[in-house]
């Protein structure tokens, strides 16, 4: 009975300031960069984890995941071009051909999306939060290293564990100039001038490398960058769909276009003979 | 390559059948060469018996029925093949694309193995049929830069081939220049 | 003398002569008339049909000029039911080197194999020679028309204008005679009917009594083979003036 008033009955002037312990949760109120997610309750969640998503090893497994993909970026004089296909495929299905692979993170940043969807989707939106609340507590937009190393340790803070997502964190800041990082679940984070990410990379490299140099002009470079989508996304079975297309400047994103890839490429075909390969007199 | 080993860094994967006709292999060490000689007699003692060479599509036409052959034997030939070919008739050149499978696929440019990875998307691009011969070494030098830049071997040098109306020869190619990425 | 060495083909005579052969050969210069043309733009087979009843089928089949594949075709003199033997060799091996390379036999080669056969039966033991001759018209990308005639014996050649079966000698001597180089399908169609008409017993023709098939090529560069019917016969006999006089009034 005592116990009960003491825990439910406080002197009056307790209620003016905090209590230690409250005080230590404000002290600590920064709110943690790892959220806690409970894990299968077992000895080795992620490699349970593992063996019910990885198709690679295991083609019967239950939970498929989305995987296919062609994202790039790249670095020129102009800012930073951003482009992606718009494909979703789950194995052998196409689960979507309208996904926005650009994730819009704040009006100055972009992240991209290739692996498994969810966790890009999840993630990136949790990075938004922690960008605006620096932001907020600092009165000044956070730089791009800052951005991409806070998602970089918060990946590998779940190494191991089945995250899958290969991503880019693209702006433009004063401190930075355009600033490109590719970062990803194994936790490597490199930053760089050009990158591809997905299963239709090394299509999108192979345009891409060919003819990229950082002094593109604005409209080259954007033509680069669609074209190199493209070139993915004739290759690679699990690309396709729109190409999304962004210019990433210091004054913020703009937007491209989400166009289709078919008009595209009987366009590309036609009308500068390009993919020879597509004919029927051979 | 044995393991991690290089045996030999200036092997020659290709083998001449005919005057106008050069086949490049590649697939499982043993299986690569055996296959690729016993073409080559047989496409020479067709020249010999009928004092005329077979034409690219009639050696590729060959070459994949004994490919689907071997396939439905006791042991398979693992290997893949390009196919090139001046037509001795007709005088247009010719490429096929074989797999071990035995797929026959003629093609205006082709690759095997992490090479169509990395160049069939260069291809698409700047192939056109009207290319000359500068044209075609400029975009063969575009997709074997790109394969030293992004492909985590390292090549001892490569072997280029030209097949043309005057027959088969091999030409100096320099691949000592490092390139590295953007 | 003979009668020791004819019934083997695989034995010499003393004198250095394959009885059977030449029985064969005899046999064969007995059979209708068949002569083949070549020309710039193709080459004419015509062939005489040795057919004597009313009763007999007139339409159901050619009995001399067979095709082997889609570019070649062959006219026959001698024994029909051996030359039904090597006209199915031939169509089968013409399908086995499409089946291998893709593309059509090249004739010679054809006309090789068939000739590699019939010598077989000239040398192994105890079976008689094929009593048949050919003349094979075809064409190929590498020696564009070709015009190949061959014996029971296997042996082949290469000719401009041949002929086998009854008459031979004298038609042969009609085709040195009439014969241009350099001349068309046309003129050369209007040649083999002449010869033949000279050749032949009759001294009017009907379409009842040859068979005419051609090779040539299409004017969009394709090559055909045809084997004619009644009715283009008689126009070209009419064209010549050798068709038989109440066929030409009933028309």
């Amino acid at each position: 009975m005592d116990s009960l008033v003491a825990t439910y009955s406080r002197p009056a002037f307790e209620n003016e300031g905090y209590s230690s312990d409250e005080q230590q949760e404000l002290v600590q109120a920064m709110p943690s960069l790892s959220l806690s997610f409970s894990l299968p309750p077992m000895r080795n969640p992620s490699a349970f984890l593992r063996a019910l998503t990885d198709d690679h090893a295991n083609p019967q497994c239950p939970i498929k995941l989305a995987h296919g993909t062609t994202t790039l970026a790249f670095r020129f004089q102009g800012g930073i071009i951003v482009a992606t296909d718009s494909r979703a495929s789950a194995g052998n299905w196409i689960a979507s051909q309208t996904v926005k692979k650009v994730i819009e993170i704040n009006n100055c940043l972009l992240g991209t999306m290739a692996g498994g969807a969810a966790d890009c989707q999840y993630w990136l939106a949790y990075l938004g939060i922690q960008c605006r609340l620096h932001e907020l507590r600092h009165k000044r937009r956070i730089s791009v290293a800052a951005a991409s190393k806070i998602l970089s340790n918060l990946v590998y803070s779940y190494k191991g564990m089945g995250l899958s997502m290969g991503t880019m964190c693209a702006g433009v800041t004063p401190q930075e100039g355009p600033a490109l990082y590719y970062i990803d679940s194994e936790g490597t984070r490199l930053a760089g001038n050009l990158f591809c990410v997905g299963s239709g990379q090394t299509f999108a490299y192979g345009v891409l490398d060919a003819e990229y140099h950082y002094n593109l002009t604005e409209k080259e470079a954007l033509e680069l960058g669609s074209r190199s989508i493209l070139a993915a996304t004739h290759r690679d079975a699990f690309s396709g769909g729109f190409i999304n297309l962004y210019h990433v400047k210091e004054d913020g994103w703009v937007k491209h276009g989400f166009r289709d890839t078919n008009p595209i490429f009987w366009k590309t075909k036609l009308e500068k003979g390009e993919f020879s390969n597509v004919t029927a007199n051979l | 390559m044995r393991g991690a080993t290089i045996l030999k860094a200036s092997d020659d994967k290709t083998k001449q059948l005919n005057k106008h006709t050069l086949m490049a292999f590649s697939g499982e060490a043993g299986d690569t060469v055996q296959f690729a000689e016993y073409i080559q007699a047989n496409i020479q003692l067709y020249s010999m018996r009928n004092d005329t060479d077979l034409g690219p599509s009639a050696v590729a036409n060959f070459v994949r029925g004994e490919l689907a052959r071997s396939l439905r034997s006791r042991h398979p030939y693992t290997v893949n093949l390009l196919l090139g070919g001046l037509d001795p008739i007709t005088k247009q050149p010719h490429l096929y694309w074989l797999d071990y499978l035995a797929s026959l696929a003629p093609l205006p440019y082709a690759a095997h193995g992490y090479a169509q990875y990395y160049c069939l998307s260069i291809l698409d691009k700047h192939h056109h049929p009207e290319i000359n011969f500068e044209q075609g070494m400029k975009i063969l030098r575009m997709c074997t830069d790109e394969l030293q830049r992004r492909l985590p071997i390292d090549f001892k040098g490569m072997l280029v081939k030209v097949i043309d109306k005057d027959g088969i020869r091999e030409i100096d190619y320099d691949s000592s220049k490092q390139v590295l990425s953007a | 003398m003979s009668r020791r060495y004819d019934s083997r083909t695989t034995i010499f005579s003393p004198e250095g002569r394959l009885y059977q052969v030449e029985y064969a050969l005899e046999a064969i210069s007995h059979a209708g008339t068949a002569i083949g043309i070549l020309s710039t733009d193709g080459i004419v087979l015509a062939a005489e049909r040795k057919v004597t009843s009313k009763l007999l089928e007139q339409d159901t089949s050619a009995e001399k000029l067979y095709i082997l594949n889609d570019n070649m075709i062959c006219a026959v003199a001698g024994m029909t039911a051996d030359a039904n033997i090597l006209i199915n060799y031939a169509r089968q091996a013409a399908q086995r080197y499409l089946l291998t390379y893709n593309e059509d036999i090249p004739c010679e080669q054809l006309v090789r194999r068939l000739c590699d056969l019939k010598q077989g039966y000239t040398q192994h033991g105890g079976l008689r020679p094929f009593g048949v001759s050919f003349i094979y018209a075809g064409y190929d990308p590498h020696r564009q028309f070709q015009l190949y005639q061959s014996n029971p014996s296997g042996n082949y050649g290469g000719w401009k204008a041949t002929s086998v079966g009854a008459n031979n000698a004298s038609a042969q001597s009609l085709l040195k005679q009439d014969y241009k180089e350099e001349c068309d399908l046309k003129e050369a169609c209007g040649l083999a009917v002449k010869v033949l008409s000279k050749t032949m017993d009759s001294t009017k023709l009907s379409s009842e009594k040859i068979e005419f098939a051609t090779v040539g090529k299409t004017k969009d560069g394709k090559v055909y083979h045809h084997l004619w019917g009644a009715d283009e016969i008689t126009t070209l006999l009419q064209e010549h003036g050798l068709a038989k006089q109440e066929e030409a009034d009933t028309g």
